[in-house]
């Protein structure tokens, strides 16, 4: 009971510390994991087993940990996996940053449709989608963001609607895949989804929802962004696309490491490689490629997110240990007893609404091992919870601007550029396409695996 | 005037000080810069003048952002910022002038040509002065009182080391309500030229 209680109150306090945003993050998460190994497993349990199961290092040094052979392995605590799979991604994009790749693909995208507004407006929201399965998207909003102001500027348009709609659509292209969003990651590698199981899944109800959000995002924004035009001649004195690409050679390897590294992803389900592979694979070959820019590539890597995962892991790693998301999992399950409706719509929904306004990231890895107690010896069931985890808290991040990173990283893009976008007008225009795409993965969750149970 | 002068004007709501600023920008001869600093931010950034007035001076609402790498999402932290970072290029190229709030006091210490006001006035004085120019009753009066202070404290005292009011932070703090606005101004202009003739 000690344990229970004094892992609740680290849990409680880590929280309220992120949402208070004083303290960095990462020092948060890692202050309360030490605070959780100290005190829930060394005073309240005195049991170092449970310690050294959470700090889960040993995973490492298994095969399986680095080619899976098909056998389930139980393991709960830090998720190293989703830590070098995020570290490997991050080392790649890097190096794809270094050479201008996403300089260049914004801007051939911007020429190809003759760098008028509303085409730019529906290639950009469908570039954020597609590139937000593959790759983080902070970096994704970090590069869209900045190119679309700076063509605002150009074109002489209003940027706001434009960085909101990719906003929504790189939040929505996470969703799609197991790469795309950090929950997604800790749902896979925890759950031993493939790619593919996701693309599968959450990718067709994002793919249905994302129809309906370029049609959303078009009717409600498209007045606004009635921009001045530019004629030929200012046309073709824009600098050409290739004039971003800082590396000629760079630029194709960068591209050729990251094509690998999809259909690694593709095909890890029938090659064996698990994303730690992948992750570290990437990585590695990113750094053999680039050896004069090593330095600079691993300074651009974000070790704050990832010590900031490795600190929550543990502190809900104490949550696990001693049985108190057995306790949320009962609970749910009394609330729900086999109506399967209701159980999905409460992960989506308080998945969604939780997300809205606390990191999603926390919530996915608290509520994981939840939805696996709640489906005990039921792979369908499961699968069912998981899809819907993923969804919940990958879109409903969207309603907020402190929602997801994306968010953050887009609206402050704005702000810097003399375009602040406050609460009101944020959620007027993103809440109601959050809960469009969120009523869209409900019914089609419903009707598609609920149904089937 | 061949020497860079900066004056930084900080004020309680209604006590005279943006009136005060002006005279002494005029006596000075030189630029005057309140909410018409956002006019030149907007221009030169091609920004939005109605989205950047809307959060200027507004205290950061901490519960309600978040920082992700380095990047706040509270437009009131960025529009404050982008403010500061004007003033000290302002300040930087050499230009005189006066500033009103804005944290100048604490954002521009590091130049010695800053001379730093804080302009007080009693409440009776103040209500008296928001009746008139509003056209409200004393209650309503003080609340608006109040609520602005209130939030011009909480901004200053977010961003800047010293607090807001407090002597320890300014060249003076002085109270309207006993010499009148002009003559205010007059004992500040003369030390102002007694400081920048040492």
């Amino acid at each position: 009971m000690a344990a229970q209680i004094t892992a609740i109150v680290i849990f409680v306090a880590m929280f309220v510390m992120i949402i208070m945003d004083k303290i960095e993050k990462h020092y948060v998460t890692l202050g309360c994991g030490l605070l959780t190994l100290i005190a829930v497993f060394g005073i309240c349990m005195q049991d170092f087993g449970a310690m050294w199961n959470t700090i889960n290092l040993k995973s490492i040094l298994t095969a399986e940990f680095w080619h899976t052979t098909g056998a389930e392995t139980e393991s709960g605590g830090v998720d190293w996996a989703t830590i070098l799979f995020l570290g490997g991604m991050m080392v790649m994009v890097e190096g794809m940053a270094r050479v201008g790749f996403f300089n260049w693909l914004c801007r051939r995208i911007a020429k190809m449709v003759h760098y008028k507004t509303i085409p730019i407006f529906l290639a950009f929201m469908v570039m954020s989608f597609i590139l937000a399965m593959f790759i983080d998207s902070i970096t994704v909003i970090l590069f869209l963001a900045s190119v679309t102001i700076e063509l605002s500027r150009l074109l002489k348009f209003n940027p706001v609607p434009m960085i909101l709609s990719e906003i929504f659509c790189a939040n929505l292209g996470g969703s799609a895949t197991m790469c795309g969003d950090p929950p997604n990651i800790i749902i896979g590698s925890n759950l031993h989804y493939a790619f593919m199981d996701f693309v599968e899944n959450t990718g067709v109800a994002a793919l249905i929802a994302f129809v309906f959000i370029v049609a959303y995002f078009y009717l409600v924004m498209h007045k606004e962004l009635k921009g001045a035009g530019v004629s030929e001649e200012e046309i073709a004195k824009m600098p050409s696309p290739e004039s971003f690409i800082t590396d000629k050679t760079g630029f194709w390897v960068s591209l050729v490491i990251f094509l690998c590294a999809v259909i690694l992803l593709i095909t890890h389900s029938t090659t064996g490689l698990t994303v730690a592979f992948i992750g570290v694979a990437v990585a590695l070959v990113t750094l053999i490629t680039s050896a004069k820019h090593i330095k600079e590539l691993l300074k651009g890597v974000d070790y704050k997110t990832l010590l900031f995962f490795t600190g929550l892991f543990v502190v809900v790693g104490g949550l696990e240990q001693t049985g108190v998301l057995e306790i949320i999992a009962d609970f749910i399950s009394k609330i729900c007893g086999s109506n399967y409706y209701l159980m999905v719509a409460i992960i989506i929904w308080v998945s969604g609404i939780a997300s809205a306004f606390i990191d999603n990231i926390p919530f996915a890895a608290t509520m994981v091992p939840i939805i696996k107690e709640l489906s005990v010896g039921s792979d369908p069931l499961l699968a069912t919870l998981a899809w819907s985890l993923a969804m919940g808290t990958d879109v409903g991040g969207s309603a907020t601007p402190i929602g997801a990173s994306a968010n953050v990283v887009g609206t402050s893009a704005a702000a810097k550029a003399g375009h602040p976008i406050g609460w009101g007008e944020y959620c007027k225009k993103m809440a109601p396409a959050t809960i469009i795409v969120m009523l869209i993965s409900t019914i089609y969750i419903c009707l598609r695996y609920v149904a089937n149970l | 005037m061949n020497e860079q002068l900066i004056i930084a004007v900080s004020r309680e709501f209604a006590s005279g000080g943006r009136e005060i600023a002006r005279m002494l920008a005029k006596r000075f001869n030189i630029n005057y810069y309140d909410r018409n600093l956002l006019d030149e931010i907007a221009a030169e950034k091609m920004g939005n003048i109605e989205r950047l007035r809307k959060f200027d001076e507004v205290p950061k609402r901490s519960f309600l952002s978040r920082t992700v790498r380095g990047m706040s999402s509270s437009p009131e932290e960025h529009v404050a910022n982008i403010q500061f970072e004007y003033l000290q290029k302002k300040a930087e190229s050499g230009e005189s002038f006066v500033i009103v709030g804005r944290c100048a006091d604490d954002v521009l210490s590091d130049y010695p040509c800053l001379v730093k006001f804080f302009i007080l006035a009693d409440e009776e004085c103040k209500v008296k002065r928001v009746c008139e120019s509003r056209n409200v009753s004393e209650d309503e009066a003080r609340n608006i009182i109040n609520r602005h202070d209130k939030s011009r404290r909480l901004y200053h005292n977010y961003y800047c080391c010293n607090q807001w009011g407090d002597a320890h932070g300014y060249d003076m703090t002085i109270n309207t309500s006993r010499l009148g606005i002009e003559k205010t101004a007059d004992l500040l202009e003369d030390y102002i030229r007694q400081r920048t003739a040492k």
